[in-house]
This record gives structure tokens, C-alpha cells and sequence, in this order.
């Protein structure tokens, strides 16, 4: 095939998802897909294999390839054109029931092509708790409606009984019907802008370019793996739910142009939804992998040839049916992602070629908070506060991790205003900003994180209720590299008759801080929660991790940290040994004084024998 | 010619792994060397200001050159996990 053809097609796959992303934001109505972005959109080979990974969250890139092979395996002989299957079973291919999978085969002249594939996170699956995240069920029996797979379309006809069985088993079903529509909507520009494709070229000359494409990816990762050192890097994710302490550790093996991520030795699975199934740990390393080893070459099945997994049964990273499993997304799959990301960087900061690619833990705990309850018009509101993508990078070998500035696995993912939160939820905010302090200190300073505190305001219950799902308030999650320190953990804080939010009224001042708010403080990080009269709910989320050593960053950028809050004077002072003058520049003999003075503590120390 | 194993080592034509910024060695290439420098290990609640203040019972483990004081690597662990342990074949 000439190669312009073959960057034509490539190209044109490339459009297509976009394409489809578009619709799928325009026909839903949720804030979750349409601010937060956690959704997603690819094209599979016609056995279900990963032919071109969109944007989104990326470890359902893999996922949803398995579960177009579930859907080709159970429904073989009956996939016809204009069909969409379901399927949102995690121990089949699904993160968790909340993402839908909605896999649409595509025909050419009644042959079957490709595949599209897409997700939302719907507004709600039924589970214990509205919204998805189910903290309090012990099993997935209680997480709401789950199907290894069904026929949702016929032959571009909507299959009403079984779309009416998912809306009677879920609350808000007019929102959830939004949802479904654009996944269907989505997987329907796909396939016509696929058959549009196969229209132009030819069924043959696009089956060809896309198995050069697979072919080239293959080719590609394998000779970057050799480029790059021989080698065996651990990383360790520690994460805290109630009293309990869990493990992920990682040994990523890499030897000759193959790779091998394993995981033996992490915790047994939890009686908590933090779990993931097998599908969901595969996935959560190709999430930073894509980016940071594969960030030119293009994301599909040929990328996966290289690379193994370990994941020992009934773990926390292969959890067991009928485990629960909800929260996977916001706990063992994050920390896989994590994992993965130290490795990985560790791997490349050992070439001189790739050093550059490295990067510390962006964004490593989710705090996701699902609000549910009655708006100010009379609404079910149920939904996630977006601040949860918002996000902190990590630091580079470079440069510093960028301030609020999102996460690896969703190069897409962005937050919503205030003022949009502010209309569909029942609540205002007091403040919100970046958080002082948070990016984990190092020569590259890790990105800062976001707080907020919000109250009820004009609910017509006298507030609402959310869902915490934290980790990462016990432990730092997004580790740093070369020496860096990690990030500061999350906080979650559930302030008690705060005066500043008495009977919803717009009292004056509103407390600017978590130290003015002048009521009872209790630290919380899961369960249910009320957002009733005058309690305020704060939120810290977790600084990005650091890159190198901090008496190695320059003192004028700590100056200017300083300057614009991101650091206090005391941490330049103690952690970059920067000492700040009168004007708040930088008093260079001191900050030598000091930096020495660092320096010959750290001389002191015991060796680590 | 030295070759770079980490953001902060190399190995040198001894085949020795060694600091990047003073060229300190800190033993033979391929084995663990984080026993050879120098340690601090505080809790992570007191590391970089008040954001840290609700870490649990982890520590910030840091390695430092016994030669030039830099800081080559850090990790948070539980006391009685081990040290994490990169190998790099040059
Ligand atoms: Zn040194």
C-alpha cells in the first residue's frame, strides 16, 4: 500500500473517533461526561481487537476490546448490522457496573468490519447508593444492575423490553435514557463514518491499512523497547479505607522488546469496592503506558503484543466474583495506574535518550464526591463534583508538575465552574482554590491541588446527601521520581453547625478558610454523608509528586512559589533551604547558610545499612 | 564513559554504581545500593507543611550521597516494608 494512502485511512480513524466523541457530548446531559469527560470512544478489528484508542479515560481502551470479544463469543451467529450490545459486568470486561460499554458491530455490503465501542459513566445503575460508588455493599449483588451482555438494538431498532428493564431498575431513568442515546448515537456516526471510509478505499485496501497499522504499532513499541536498559523497577501504592491498609505493589520486568507488569505480593482482595477484576488491572497500566512510552506511535492491539501481566487470583488487583467492586475505578485501578507510571519512568529516566519522558505521580487519589438529593427546581439531582478531574501533574525532569492540571490516564479530563456545580446542585461554594503546599517538594515541584468548601443553598429539603470515596487521606498516592517527594494526601473534612452557612442564607463573611469556619470539624474519607442545614463538606485533594532533589531547585523559583502561595515561606526555608529577604527575594548568602546547613544534616544521618 | 541508570545514578567504568552529581560509589552494578547511603526515615505527616499533616504512621524515606549529600531517591513505606529495589543490567 503507498503510504499516503495509508496515513490517509490512519487519519481518517483518528476522525471518526473524534467525531464520535463530539456526538456523545452533545447527547448526553450529564456532567460527568460532558465537564468531567470520563467517557470514552475507540474502533476494534472485527474480532474485537484494539484498532485505534481514543481519547478518555484510557484504560478502557483494552477493556472495551474484551468486551466486544465477550459479545462476539455469546452472541456468535447473531450479530447483525445495525445491532448495539450492552455489557457493564466487571468480572466479564466492564471497571465497574456504573461504565456502560455500549459495542456496535459495522457492516460493509453485510460483512462484518470493525467494531465501535463506547462508555459514560451513567447517572446512576441502581446500586445501594445513587450514583454508582456503593461504599456500603459487600458484594456485587447490591452494586445495581449488572449484564454480561444483551442485544440493546435490533437491526437499528431499539429492543424496548430490555431497555425499559434497565430504566425500571435505576433512578433518574430519564437521565440514564440520555445516556444509553448517546452511546447509541456515538456508535452510530462511527459506523457511518466507518462505512464511508470503507466506501471511498475499498473493504480490502482499509482491512489492509488497518493491519499495517496493528503491524506498525507492534513493530514500533518493540524497538523502543530495545532502545532502553534491561531492567526490574518496583513500586509500592499503599492505600487506607476505614481501618483498613492495602497494598499494591508492582515489579515491572523489562527484558530484550518485551515488557511484564506484575503484581504478586498485593493485598487479598478487600470486602470493600476497591477491587478490580482482572480486565480492569490489564487495562490500568496500558493507561500510562500509551501515553509515556507510546506517545507516537498509535494505541492499538499491536501495542498490547509486547507486554504480560501477573495478577494473582482473589488479590486486590483480580479480585474474585462476587467481590465487590464499584469503587475500582477510584481504587485498585488508580493505584495500578500509579504503579505503573513509577515504573515506567523509572525505566525511562535510566536512558539518556528517553530521560525526558519521565515523569512523578500525576493526580494519584480520585476524591470523588457523588452528590444525590432535590435541587432548587424540584430536580433529582445526582452526580459527581468534577473537581475529582482537576487533577495535579507531576513534576518532569524539566519542568514542574503543572498546577491543578489533571491526570495521565484522561488526557481529556478537565472539571466544571463553579457556577455550573452551583446549578445543578442545591449548594454554593465558599471558596475554591489551589492548596498551599500540596505539590510534592523537588528540584521540578509537583503540581498544586485544589480545596473547596461547599454548603447547602436553596434546597428545597433543607440539603442533600453525598458519597465519599477517599483514599489517599492516610497515604501520599502520587509518589515523586529521582528523589522528589510525593504529593500531600487528600483531606476531607465535614464541618458541624458552621456559622457561616446558618439556614442556607447568604451570611457575610463566608469563611475564606477551613480555619474560619467556626464550627466542629471530623475528618471523613467514606460512606454517606448529609449536606444539611449549616454543615459544610471541605475538600483537599492531592498535590502532584516532585521530580529530584529540592536543594537543587533554582531559589528564584521557589522565591516566586512563595510569592503566589503555592509554597509557604517556613517549607522554603526547611525542605529548598531558601531563605527569602524583607521583599520576599531571595536572601542569597542565607539560603547558601541554610542549603549547607541541609546538607550537613543529611551528612549526618546513620547509613541506611 | 559512565552510563545513567536513574535520575540520579550511573554506573561508572568500574562497574560500579555511583552518584550523577560527585561520583560517590555506592557498590557493585546490579546489586541493591540504597544500603550505602546515607538514611532518613521521618514520618510523612511532618515532611513539607500542614497539607502532610493527616499522613498516618508512614515514613518519607530518603537516600541521600554519603559524598555529596544530594538526594537520590525517597519512597513512603510502612515500617516493616522492605526497601523498594531497582535493577538496572548496563
Ligand atoms: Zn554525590
Amino acid at each position: 500500500m503507498d503510504p499516503i494512502t495509508f496515513s490517509i485511512i490512519r487519519h481518517r480513524l483518528y476522525r471518526v473517533i473524534d467525531e464520535a466523541v463530539i456526538t456523545l457530548k452533545h447527547v448526553s446531559g450529564s456532567a460527568i461526561t460532558n465537564e468531567g469527560h470520563d467517557l470514552m470512544v475507540s474502533l476494534y478489528r472485527a474480532d474485537g481487537s484494539l484498532l485505534m484508542g481514543g481519547v478518555g479515560f484510557l484504560h478502557h481502551l483494552t477493556s472495551a476490546a474484551e468486551a466486544c470479544k465477550a459479545i462476539i463469543r455469546r452472541f456468535e451467529g447473531r450479530i447483525d448490522e445495525g445491532d448495539v450490545f450492552l455489557t457493564n459486568c466487571p468480572y466479564t470486561a466492564a471497571l465497574h457496573t456504573s461504565d456502560v460499554y455500549l459495542v456496535a458491530p459495522i457492516h460493509y455490503d453485510g460483512e462484518l468490519v470493525a467494531w465501535s465501542a463506547c462508555f459514560v459513566h451513567v447517572y446512576d445503575i441502581g446500586a445501594m447508593v445513587p450514583g454508582g460508588f456503593s461504599p456500603d455493599s459487600r458484594d456485587i449483588f447490591t452494586e445495581g444492575f449488572s449484564s454480561p451482555g444483551l442485544k440493546l438494538v435490533s437491526g437499528g431498532e431499539m429492543n424496548t423490553d430490555v431497555m425499559d428493564t434497565i430504566l425500571n431498575m435505576v433512578r433518574a431513568p430519564e437521565m440514564v435514557a440520555l445516556d444509553l442515546s448517546s452511546m447509541i448515537a456515538a456508535n452510530n456516526v462511527a459506523r457511518e463514518r466507518m462505512v464511508a471510509l470503507v466506501d471511498k478505499y475499498g473493504p480490502q485496501p482499509v482491512d489492509q491499512a488497518c493491519q499495517m497499522l496493528v503491524d506498525q504499532s507492534e513493530q514500533s513499541l518493540r524497538e523502543r523497547l530495545r532502545e532502553l536498559p534491561d531492567g526490574r523497577w518496583e513500586s509500592r501504592q499503599y492505600f487506607d479505607i476505614e481501618e483498613e491498609t492495602y497494598r499494591v505493589l508492582l515489579a515491572m520486568t523489562k527484558k530484550g522488546d518485551s515488557l511484564t507488569f506484575d503484581f504478586s505480593g498485593s493485598s487479598e482482595q478487600s470486602k470493600y469496592g476497591i477491587n478490580c477484576a482482572y480486565w480492569a488491572a490489564w487495562g490500568g497500566f496500558f493507561a500510562p503506558l500509551f501515553p509515556l512510552l507510546c506517545y507516537d506511535i498509535t494505541w492499538n492491539d499491536g501495542v498490547l503484543r509486547p507486554i504480560s501481566m501477573i495478577a494473582p487470583e482473589g488479590t486486590i488487583v483480580n479480585c474474585t466474583r462476587p467481590a465487590p467492586i464499584s469503587l475500582a475505578t477510584v481504587g485498585a485501578i488508580q493505584s495500578v495506574n500509579n504503579a505503573a507510571c513509577v515504573c515506567i519512568s523509572k525505566m525511562l529516566s535510566a536512558s539518556e535518550k528517553y530521560a525526558k519522558e519521565a515523569t512523578a505521580v500525576w493526580h494519584g487519589s480520585h476524591f470523588a464526591i457523588f452528590m444525590f438529593g432535590q435541587n432548587q427546581k424540584n430536580q433529582e439531582a445526582i452526580g459527581i463534583m468534577t473537581e475529582t478531574f482537576g487533577g495535579a501533574g507531576g513534576g518532569r525532569s524539566f519542568a514542574d508538575g503543572v498546577d491543578v492540571g489533571g491526570e495521565i490516564p484522561n488526557p481529556i479530563g478537565r472539571m466544571a465552574n463553579v457556577e455550573t456545580t452551583e446549578s445543578h446542585f442545591p449548594v454554593r461554594y465558599l471558596f475554591r482554590r489551589a492548596t498551599g503546599d500540596s505539590g510534592g517538594p523537588g528540584k521540578y515541584r509537583g503540581g498544586t491541588s485544589l480545596e473547596y468548601a461547599i454548603q447547602q443553598h436553596d434546597s428545597p429539603d433543607g440539603g442533600i446527601h453525598y458519597v465519599v470515596s477517599g483514599k489517599g487521606t492516610k497515604f501520599s498516592m502520587s509518589d515523586g521520581l529521582g528523589g522528589g517527594y510525593p504529593g500531600a494526601p487528600c483531606n476531607f473534612r465535614w464541618v458541624h453547625n458552621n456559622d457561616a452557612a446558618e439556614a442556607g442564607k447568604n451570611v457575610n463573611p463566608f469563611a475564606t478558610s477551613l480555619d474560619q469556619m467556626t464550627g466542629e470539624q471530623q475528618s471523613i474519607s467514606w460512606g454517606v454523608f448529609p449536606l444539611m442545614d449549616r454543615d459544610v463538606l471541605y475538600v483537599r485533594s492531592d498535590g502532584g509528586g516532585g521530580y529530584g532533589d529540592p536543594l537543587m531547585r533554582e531559589p528564584d523559583k521557589t522565591a516566586r512559589d512563595v510569592r503566589e502561595g503555592s509554597v509557604s515561606k517556613g517549607v522554603a526555608r526547611s525542605v529548598y533551604g531558601v531563605v527569602l529577604d524583607a521583599e520576599g527575594g531571595v536572601d542569597a548568602e542565607a539560603s547558601m547558610r541554610a542549603r549547607d546547613a541541609i546538607r550537613a544534616q543529611r551528612l549526618g544521618q546513620e547509613a541506611a545499612e | 564513559m559512565s552510563t545513567r541508570i536513574s535520575a540520579s545514578l550511573v554506573v561508572n567504568e568500574q562497574g560500579e554504581i555511583a552518584c550523577m552529581e560527585c561520583g560517590h560509589a555506592l557498590g557493585p552494578a546490579g546489586e541493591p545500593w540504597k544500603q550505602a547511603a546515607r538514611l532518613s526515615q521521618t514520618p510523612l505527616q511532618g515532611a513539607a507543611g500542614e497539607p502532610y499533616s493527616n499522613a498516618a504512621n508512614v515514613l518519607l524515606r530518603r537516600f541521600f550521597c554519603p559524598g555529596c549529600a544530594a538526594l537520590l531517591d525517597s519512597e513512603t513505606a510502612l515500617a516493616e516494608d522492605p526497601f523498594l529495589n531497582d535493577i538496572v543490567h548496563v
